[in-house]
């Protein structure tokens, strides 16, 4: 019984760790129709810019605080300088230069920070740990869960509730007809690029102390971060949010019942997804 | 007009062929090998270049059918005792046709950028069954393989020895590439084309759009499995690092530096990426940011590749009035 709520427990932390990666990837692909193979390179930034921001300063939520504001400017800078530049060509292009980014933060990840991994350690309340349902539990992965949960609501409001999300969804459905209302659509889609790029720098300063921090982490969360918002249907937060949660305790069990299989479990829910359902399970025909 | 144009295109050929036959006593053995490297991933490059120039499909996952002819290859020189060197090959390569028909199946279901991020993603499946599958890929420690001579009847042919090995990939290769050249001219051909071009138009005059696709992705992992043969072949070795996502991102970074609108592009980018990377290796550890930069820059500027910097350059000789060149 108490394992299954520990696995249980592990299941929704890292489906919390999955919806923070995949909400950024699927608002920039729902809004701006734009795949950023380099999302996760930014989520690896985030996690090592917070490892020298700990070594410098020592306080881990000025780190969570300054490491998604040096993405948000990194965002913005590549989507003026070079995602707008190529957009004309059309998106095969779009999809290369995304990919090339991330083929650079990766190599020049190993020449700043080298390939060593790193730990990112927490202090105070946050490295202890806590009864609940009866058994003892890291407060850090609870801490992960209670980050996505407010982020995910904090979107949902901000789309659905203000203003600005109604610009932001108008200018999807109809870029010439919001900026003829007097709206800069390209810089609501900067903002958009630079937000998406943030919250994976967010992701990625939750991350660091769950993981290690290595230039192979970009690698391994783009894939789960693709295979979420494939089940969940691009552009999707609702389908995120779902799919976050079943990968989430598929990969948590998964470990627990077949530990050899574990991996190919999610990846075979994927397959089925797609002969099923192409566009996923909350995604919009094409 | 037109004949002398073919008389022309057959000089070319009669004397590219007599150049490429010689090279083994042109060239130090080191450079031959080097040359010989550049064939293989020019199969590669124009497998890739099939979908992503001619049908334009981009995949992040073309690596994983090079990877499988790869392990293939190795598997059927040390399993099957006796079987001829040829023999392994083109089982290596219809298992990766077999392979290709089986994921564009899946794959070909979804069009554009969701195609794009699940060619990734079966690149990273193929990539993780490869680190645990032990038995047949030696996981990270890879596999050792000793070719088998290859008896011609007439010329017993030894893949350990270079000028062997480089006849053996120039005519066996070199015909793979002509045969895509053909194709990219074959009614076939020139549908993939029209299809990227207008699909709805194709679909109206009746084409079957779904399976000309199917039938273009089977054929190009094929290729990339032949070449994924001769990779391992050459070094006698083969480890995971044939199948992972940094093998998909060189044949992309080769192909688009050297052009994708045009048959010999991916065959140019292959050279100058293959030199270029041996003279920035010499110079510095971190020559792959150095590569992905000029990638970037490329993108941004020159979307036609090097193919498309030399037509320009010719262009605006040609145009300038007076010159050497008219």
């Amino acid at each position: 019984m108490n394992e299954i709520a520990v696995f249980f427990l592990h299941g929704l932390a890292y489906a919390g760790l999955l919806f923070l990666v995949s909400s950024g990837l699927t608002l920039v692909f729902g809004m701006m129709n734009v795949l950023n193979f380099a999302h996760a390179s930014f989520y690896m930034l985030g996690a090592y810019f917070a490892y020298s921001l700990l070594q410098i300063i020592g306080n881990f939520w000025l780190a969570l605080l300054v490491s998604p504001l040096l993405l948000l400017i990194i965002g913005a800078v590549v989507e003026r300088f070079l995602l707008r530049k190529v957009h004309v060509l059309g998106h095969v292009h779009e999809l290369l230069l995304t990919f090339g980014l991330a083929y650079i933060i990766h190599e020049a990840v190993k020449w700043v920070w080298g390939t060593d991994p790193h730990a990112l350690a927490v202090s105070g309340f946050l490295a202890g740990t806590v009864n609940i349902i009866g058994i003892t539990y890291p407060v850090y992965r609870l801490f992960v869960f209670g980050v996505s949960v407010a982020l995910g609501l904090f979107m949902w409001l901000v789309l659905f509730k203000t203003k600005i999300g109604i610009i932001v969804r108008a200018a999807v459905e109809d870029s010439s007809m919001v900026a003829a209302l007097g709206i800069k659509v390209p810089m609501v889609f900067m903002g958009v690029f630079a937000v998406g790029a943030a919250l994976s720098g967010l992701a990625g300063v939750t991350a660091g102390p769950l993981m290690s921090v290595d230039p192979g982490m970009a690698g391994a969360i783009l894939v789960d971060a693709f295979v979420v918002i494939v089940v969940g249907g691009m552009g999707s937060l609702g389908g995120a949010v779902m799919a976050s949660v079943i990968i989430g305790e598929l990969q948590s069990f998964g470990v627990l019942l077949f530990p050899k299989f574990s991996l190919a479990l999610i990846y075979m829910l994927m397959a089925v997804v797609l002969v099923i359902r192409p566009e996923g399970l909350f995604g919009e025909k094409q | 007009m037109e004949c002398r144009h073919t008389g022309r295109l057959l000089g070319l050929v009669l004397a590219a062929l007599l150049l490429l036959g010689s090279l083994p006593y042109l060239l130090p053995g080191y450079q031959l090998r080097l040359f010989t490297e550049i064939i293989i991933f020019s199969l590669f490059a124009v497998s890739y270049n099939l979908l992503l120039g001619y049908a334009g499909l981009i995949s992040f996952g073309h690596a994983m059918f090079f990877g499988i002819g790869a392990f293939a290859v190795a598997n059927f020189c040390n399993h099957i005792s006796g079987i001829p060197l040829l023999a392994a090959v083109a089982l290596g390569t219809g298992l990766t046709t077999v392979m290709g028909f089986l994921v564009g199946c899946l794959l070909l279901r979804v069009k554009g950028t969701p195609f794009a991020l699940l060619t990734l993603a079966f690149n990273a499946l193929f990539y993780a069954i490869a680190t645990k599958w032990y038995p047949v890929t030696g996981g990270d420690d890879g596999l050792i393989i000793e070719p088998h001579k290859v008896n011609l009847g007439i010329a017993v042919i030894d893949p350990s020895k270079g000028p062997d090995f480089y006849y053996l990939t120039l005519i066996v290769l070199g015909a793979a590439i002509l045969a895509c050249w053909y194709f990219t001219r074959t009614a076939m051909g020139r549908t993939v084309v029209l299809m990227r071009e207008n699909e709805d138009r194709l679909r109206f005059l009746g084409y079957n759009t779904m399976l000309a696709r199917l039938i273009l992705f089977t054929i190009s992992a094929g290729l990339a499995g032949l070449a994924g043969c001769f990779y391992t072949i050459f070094y006698a070795f083969v480890s995971i690092d044939a199948l992972s996502i940094d093998m998909t991102t060189t044949v992309l970074l080769m192909t688009f530096i050297g052009g994708t609108g045009n048959f010999a592009g991916p065959i140019l980018g292959v050279g100058a990426y293959t030199y270029l990377q041996n003279l920035l290796s010499e110079l510095t550890d971190s020559w792959p940011l150095i590569m992905g930069v000029l990638f970037i820059i490329m993108v941004l500027f020159t979307p036609g590749g090097l193919v498309g910097i030399f037509k320009s350059l010719a262009q605006r000789f040609a145009r300038r009035p007076g010159s050497a060149d008219q």
